[in-house]
């Protein structure tokens, strides 16, 4: 055990980092990032603030604070238990799942391909599951349920935009237009099956195409919520590799890192995370944009905000959704408009900011 | 004359005139199969015996002849307009950004005139004289609104961060006008067959009011296509040559919003059209921009009638948009323009 006056060049510990020790003796130490953990539990505390708002207010009744407790509990009126557990509460949940893991895709995706303006959404991956999600519902001979298809599609756009344009993780933009270009064929077909079928079966299928939490498929949420757990442990796990990576891949192999195994591992658990998370709300591709700019500015300088990304993604989408409710009511604009009205903005802002371009 | 002769010449005198012929001959045979085929009852065969039998009284098919002059040849007018401004507003643009990717629709500037007509129609207004000139304003504002946004950070020279500016613009102002088609119902169901761009249903009358513009925009480009052609060899050169940069760059751009905003107005957003038809153009001709245009001219046509009968084909008796047709054909060429080893540069 060293101590800071033996490696002058050492960061002071007590006041960025804080070392958890593990098992009794500590052979093991969690390094924790202060100023993160502080903006983490900041994020966390939005979230249940924004969630027990989204829980109160709603076009049928606003109830008391106390009140929705109650229904929360299952001991309030029937009308209210009603409200809280079969409407507002899915819904809440179904916002949170699907922000962190867009949010949490779209982190990872931008730290690979260095670049900030590399989300699923742009790369075309949103339009790709859409496409497959809409295949299966509308019937075209395809048995397998919207998830899987979603992923499927997810896997195709991102195969095809990583693949035509070489190498993942090379500066520059080209490959985000060719992902512009995917998404647009991948789009253009979504279109060409809503045409071809019957108006229910568009009806049915609509959902998909515009980002909302209205549909919200049980069985995509409850998938969602067993792949998220495990998807954002494997991003954690990554962390510290992306953290290296960012650097330059020289750097990172020198330091033991395998470069090209952990880019594939970050770039799969971001197209599993788009594909499930489409599945359940459609194309909200624009969270994964604001979700991790929004971590990026909580946290320390030079992380990789996983865990931040993950919350920040799901209260800028319960409060996409809040507001999409409130904004226009009784009208309810989808959350995907109110994120891209939101997001698009930011991303031109990114885009023309010369101090904004650097890599994540 | 001697000026006009000029401004009107192949570049490098009949060397390109048989392709021309050619092409356009092409566009003709393309346009007798766009009557003859159609999503409906009315055959090839059938039509063709009541174009033959057009004045003859005694063999009159009134349903075949109905389809024919009501249905098809509508749509047909309207797509060799809208193609040929298209394919010409496409070459124009690429040529002032000096971007092989700069394409109307990609830069927003479809999505500029499709969102200003969605907001005048919430605004009350319905008549077809307004849409065009409300669709060609909007289109000068998205068009304005990248470039300042290009020139403003020097990102201008760098074709792909442009396309991106483009393609998010695009995106907030389509995302807008869905909430203005949530909004209200009304503007909804005015607007709503009008916005996927298709050539279903026009009439032509929605094509008189877009002539006097279309003529302006011939006009200007016909006298621009050789300060253009001087600045393509760089600024200096044109200005050397006794032309004013700023002046042609400005002009360009109201001719693209004119063509742009008036195809919208008539068709709806159709994208990469302006994309497909002057890399299709420059293959053919070369990097002059005075043989470009005149190639774009026959080929726009060909491009946008040849995707109206194969998206009437495709799924009958339906009918797919037209837009979702031309995003197939062009987006892989988007792909293989971006693929290249190295960007082409104008």
């Amino acid at each position: 055990m060293t101590s800071p006056a033996d490696t002058p060049n050492a960061v002071r510990q007590d006041k960025y980092y804080l070392a958890l020790p593990l098992g009794q003796r500590a052979p093991l130490r969690v390094i924790v990032d202060k100023r993160n953990l502080l903006a983490n539990l900041l994020l966390l505390g939005l979230l249940i603030l924004l969630a027990g708002v989204s829980l109160n207010i709603g076009s049928a009744a606003s109830l008391s604070l106390p009140a929705t407790l109650r229904a929360l509990l299952g001991d309030g009126s029937p009308l209210d238990t009603f409200v809280i557990q079969e409407l507002r509460l899915p819904r809440v949940i179904a916002g949170i799942v699907t922000g962190g893991a867009f949010a949490l895709a779209g982190c990872l995706m931008q730290t690979v391909a260095r670049n900030r303006l590399a989300t699923p959404g742009i790369v075309g991956l949103d339009n790709g599951a859409t496409a497959f999600a809409v295949a299966s519902v509308v019937g075209t001979g395809i048995s397998l349920a919207p998830p899987a298809m979603a992923l499927t599609g997810a896997a195709v756009a991102a195969a095809l935009t990583f693949g035509l344009t070489g190498r993942i993780g090379v500066r520059g933009y080209r490959f985000l237009v060719a992902g512009i270009g995917v998404g647009a064929v991948f789009g253009a077909l979504t279109q060409l099956m809503l045409t071809r079928v019957s108006i229910d079966a568009a009806n049915a299928a609509y959902p998909w195409t515009v980002g909302s939490l209205n549909a919200r498929p049980d069985h995509a949420v409850l998938s969602l919520s067993l792949a998220l757990p495990p998807a954002l442990l494997a991003g954690i796990w990554l962390t510290r590799s992306l953290t290296v990576l960012r650097l330059s891949d020289a750097v990172a192999i020198s330091l033991g890192i395998a470069a090209g195994r952990c880019r594939m591992a970050a770039l799969s658990v971001a197209v599993i995370l788009t594909g499930l998370a489409v599945a359940v709300a459609g194309p909200v591709g624009m969270v994964a944009l604001i979700g991790p700019e929004f971590a990026r500015q909580l946290s320390a300088k030079n992380t990789v905000p996983v865990v931040g990304a993950t919350l920040a993604g799901a209260v800028v989408m319960v409060a996409a959704d809040l507001l999409g409710r409130m904004l226009l009511a009784p009208i309810e604009i989808p959350v995907g408009i109110v994120t891209a009205l939101i997001g698009s903005p930011l991303l031109l802002w990114i885009l023309l900011n010369p101090n904004a371009r650097t890599a994540p | 004359m001697r000026v006009l002769t000029h401004c009107l010449s192949f570049g490098k005198p009949r060397s390109l005139i048989g392709l021309w012929l050619g092409l356009s001959g092409l566009l003709a045979a393309i346009a007798l199969l766009s009557l003859l085929y159609g999503a409906g009852d009315v055959g090839p065969a059938r039509a063709w015996q009541a174009l033959q039998n057009l004045g003859d009284a005694a063999s009159y098919d009134s349903e075949a002849h109905f389809v024919i002059a009501e249905l098809r040849a509508p749509r047909l007018w309207i797509g060799l307009v809208v193609g040929a401004a298209l394919g010409i507003a496409g070459a124009l643009l690429q040529a002032v950004t000096r971007n092989p990717l700069a394409e109307p629709g990609l830069l927003g500037v479809s999505a500029g005139a499709a969102f200003a007509v969605t907001l005048a129609i919430l605004w009350g207004a319905d008549t077809a004289t307004l849409r065009v000139s409300v669709a060609q304003l909007g289109a000068l504002g998205g068009c304005l609104c990248v470039l300042a946004a290009a020139r403003l950070q020097g990102i201008g020279s760098d074709p792909i961060r442009l396309i991106l500016a483009g393609a998010i613009l695009s995106g907030l102002l389509h995302s807008l006008s869905s909430l203005i088609l949530l909004y209200d119902q009304h503007t909804a169901d005015e607007i709503r067959f009008w916005v996927v761009g298709s050539l279903a249903g026009r009439q032509l009358d929605d094509l008189v009011p877009l002539f006097p513009t279309l003529g302006v925009a011939a006009l200007l480009t016909i006298l621009l296509a050789r300060p253009l052609a001087a600045l393509a060899l760089g600024e200096h050169v044109a200005i050397g040559l006794g032309h004013h940069p700023r002046v042609v760059r400005l002009l360009v751009i109201v001719v693209v919003a004119l063509l742009v905003g008036g195809a919208t107005a008539a068709a709806g957003p159709i994208a990469f059209v302006g994309l497909v038809v002057p890399f299709a153009a420059r293959a053919l001709a070369g990097p002059d921009i005075r043989r470009t245009l005149w190639l774009c001219l026959p080929l726009g046509p060909i491009v946008v009638v040849s995707a109206d009968i194969v998206s009437r084909l495709v799924v009958p008796p339906s009918e797919l948009p037209l837009g979702v047709l031309t995003a197939l054909i062009g987006a892989p060429v988007l792909i293989g323009v971006v693929r290249g080893r190295r960007l082409p540069t104008l």
